[in-house]
């Protein structure tokens, strides 16, 4: 005897001897039958197809991180625009709380021989989920292989006339019990007296229960589907069907069309063929991030919620690159401290190479068109910047003599003279990149920059940013070791990413393929319920004959 | 009534003030639609909760700039206090142990509220029953105690 664990995590014990499994461990040995080798089926991975069946499953996946998120990160939601990270983008609800997680309690409640392929049983659990069980290999799979099908429909298709069958049954015994009596739900009496009881279904009872593959080892030269069709539920079949299991189905169908592949996932995704999916390490995830803030012009002194709100990095693959909100916004934070200080950094590098952008900038700000040179001189010689020493007094005169006689053009000359200054900026220093507020110095230091008034001046140049092209890939004065190492280990990271991308559509679309599948047999199981239900009492037999004769020529 | 002090007038802000005005100016339009927004169909406790969300939003903001990011110099983190563009009240209250997220100043008075205490939304979540959902009066915070 040892113990297994089916994939739901509940365990139960199997018998080598006599390829019994149950999950309660049984006191005595069971009386065995007589054990006919079982052929060994080997499991294709590749030939699989996915569970469509996930009742009690349906949260959508997208949700859970966001929750964690605003969770920890949130005091408002509601309200307007976002509030420390709240704002949802897409259609989710702005007041959309976080959700207590689905408690999986899952485990196997009933089993059945796959007809045709004897060491194959089709075990169903308490939430409607199904897996495959290989008694012979006493393994488990969620994922059911392509070659069961045929099997599991002939089984569903033939559980369908059963429950036909019962329901007639129950018709009749009702008709003929007192009328009070039509109001519990009841098998025909022979099945009650088997039966575990609906009433304790959930409880202890179903627990017994023992998962055979007996009917594989005497199922003998008839066809089990057919006979299922046309005689009563056998004495060996472990489980009993009730109204419970028809409603289940209904349920089940019912819920089944209004998913996504992604919401129906059943825990599948832990089974794809490991390493076709090269894991990325969340040093390089960072980077991937940290990538796409830099190419969006991010700016760093922007607060998080202005970029949730944009939500115009969203669509970008590299998005995804980070799993969860908070690590989108640990890292924002991370590469913003870093951006800003790099271009402190350099700001203060370039006002110290050329003094004429502080004191451009100083003179935008303070010359007046009243004041004469000396007296503007007199007035703000204090200033650090009238008394840097590494620019000529001279020089400081003849740029306040001309902005001030600039202040007195139109402003057309002034916008047009701007916009010959942009124009005039080399790609490499002037792109779609380029923050407003860290322009290149050979703007910064030009007396046309700083003309107009600086609000729209400002709003020119963003204008004006927008319409430039992207910075040109390669910047060759750049192309030192370091350079080449960090934009190969960028093509590396954007690499990965990708692929997984398509490891993840290709996932995708076979889910839907199989999902496709999964409501084509529901229809089918549909209308054979829809008929099932419309056979009169008398009309049973025939219309089951009828079905029968069906596959045969007449 | 009041001079009415040019804009030009106004003494400059500190330098780095150019790096931020654009988000500064995305708060301020913010704060005037939510002051503008009409409050018919708002419950009349519930209607400044926009407000002291923006501000609260805002004030963070300078507040990460300054001491977290280090992105702004300590001329500009003062003229913004100056400015009201934060609220100075409530960032001494964050830099002090267990009131980092405090949502407002409100929510730490005791004599308005009815039971003579804090707000309930100062309840750590791990002291609330099955993640009892707050929303609390005053502002509309849903918790903000240090360890949430
Ligand atoms: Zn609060
Ligand atoms: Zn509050």
């Amino acid at each position: 005897m040892e113990k297994h664990k089916a994939p739901t995590g509940h365990s139960y014990y199997y018998n080598a001897a006599t390829k019994q499994s149950t999950y309660t461990r049984p006191v005595a040995p069971p009386v065995a039958g007589p054990v006919a080798p079982s052929p060994v089926t080997p499991l294709d991975p590749s030939q699989s197809f996915l569970q469509y069946q996930a009742v009690g499953n349906s949260i959508p996946s997208a949700g859970p991180n966001f929750n964690n998120f605003s969770q920890q990160q949130g005091q408002f939601s509601g309200g307007r625009g976002g509030f420390q990270g709240q704002s949802q983008h897409g259609d989710r609800p702005a007041n959309y709380r976080p959700r207590p997680k689905p408690q999986p309690n899952d485990k196997p409640k009933s089993s059945r021989p796959i007809p045709g392929h004897e060491p194959w049983a089709l075990v169903q659990t308490k939430y409607g989920r199904r897996f495959v069980f290989n008694t012979a290999k006493n393994q488990s799979y969620w994922r059911i292989p392509d070659k069961l099908k045929d099997g599991i429909l002939a089984l569903d298709q033939s559980r369908i006339k059963e429950k036909a069958e019962a329901l007639e049954k129950e018709k009749q015994v009702n008709s003929e019990r007192a009328p009070g009596a039509a109001e519990r739900p009841a098998l025909e009496p022979k099945e009650a007296a088997q039966s575990h009881g609906e009433g304790e279904d959930e409880s202890a009872e179903y627990e017994e229960l023992e998962v055979t593959d007996d009917e594989g080892e005497e199922g003998g030269e008839e066809n089990p589907s057919k006979r299922q069709k046309t005689k009563e539920p056998s004495q060996d079949e472990p489980v009993e069907f009730d109204e419970d299991d028809i409603a289940f189905q209904l349920a089940a169908m019912g819920q089944e069309y209004g998913l996504e592949p992604g919401e129906y996932d059943d825990g599948n995704l832990e089974e794809w063929d490991e390493g076709a999916v090269e894991e990325i390490s969340y040093e390089d995830s960072a980077y991937l991030f940290k990538d796409l803030l830099k190419d969006f012009g991010i700016n760093p002194y922007s607060p998080w919620e202005k970029l949730i709100e944009e939500g115009k990095v969203f669509d970008d693959i590299r998005y995804t690159a980070l799993n969860t909100m908070k690590a989108r916004k640990e890292v924002w934070e991370e590469w913003s401290r870093e951006k800003i200080k790099l271009l402190r950094e350099l700001r203060a590098k370039e006002e110290k190479k050329d003094p004429r952008i502080p004191y451009l900038s100083f003179l935008q700000k303070n010359a007046n068109p009243k004041l004469y040179w000396p007296e503007f001189k007199r007035k703000y010689k204090k200033e650090a910047e009238m008394r840097d020493t590494s620019m000529a007094d001279k020089d400081r005169e003849k740029f306040y003599r001309d902005h001030i006689n600039r202040l007195k053009l139109p402003q057309s000359t002034l916008k047009s003279d701007l916009l010959s200054l942009l124009k005039a900026q080399p790609a490499s220093t002037f792109n779609s990149t380029t923050l407003s507020s860290h322009l290149p110095p050979t703007i910064l230091a030009d007396i046309r920059y700083i003309s107009m008034d600086a609000g729209s001046r400002d709003a020119l140049i963003d204008t004006f940013i927008t319409t430039l092209p992207p910075p040109p890939e390669s910047v060759p004065e750049e192309e030192t070791e370091e350079a080449i190492k960090e934009i190969k280990d960028r093509e590396r990271r954007q690499k990965a990413l990708e692929e997984r991308g398509r490891l993840v559509a290709e996932e995708k679309r076979r889910q839907q393929r199989n999902l496709e599948f999964g409501k084509g047999r529901l229809r089918v199981e549909e209308a054979e319920i829809a008929r099932a239900m419309n056979v009169t009492k008398k009309g049973l037999k025939n219309h089951l004959m009828t079905e029968d004769s069906g596959d045969k020529p007449s | 009534m009041p001079a009415i002090r040019h804009a030009s007038k106004r003494k400059a802000p500190p330098a780095g003030f150019t790096d931020i005005e654009d988000d500064l100016l995305i708060f301020s339009n913010k704060m005037k639609d939510a002051e503008n927004a009409g409050t018919d169909n708002v419950p009349r406790h519930a209607v400044h909760w926009p407000i002291f969300q923006i501000s609260h939003q805002r004030s963070r903001y300078v507040y990460e700039l300054y001491y977290e990011k280090e992105a702004i110099s300590k001329q500009l983190y003062e003229w913004l206090l100056k400015n009201g563009y934060a609220d100075a009240m409530l960032i001494a209250k964050w830099k002090k142990t267990g009131y980092e997220k405090l949502c407002c100043l409100r929510c730490v008075q005791t004599k308005e509220t009815n039971f003579n205490s804090t707000c309930i939304c100062r309840v750590p979540k791990a002291q609330m029953k099955d993640n009892q959902n707050v929303e609390c009066v005053s502002c509309g915070c849903r918790g903000c105690a240090s360890s949430d």
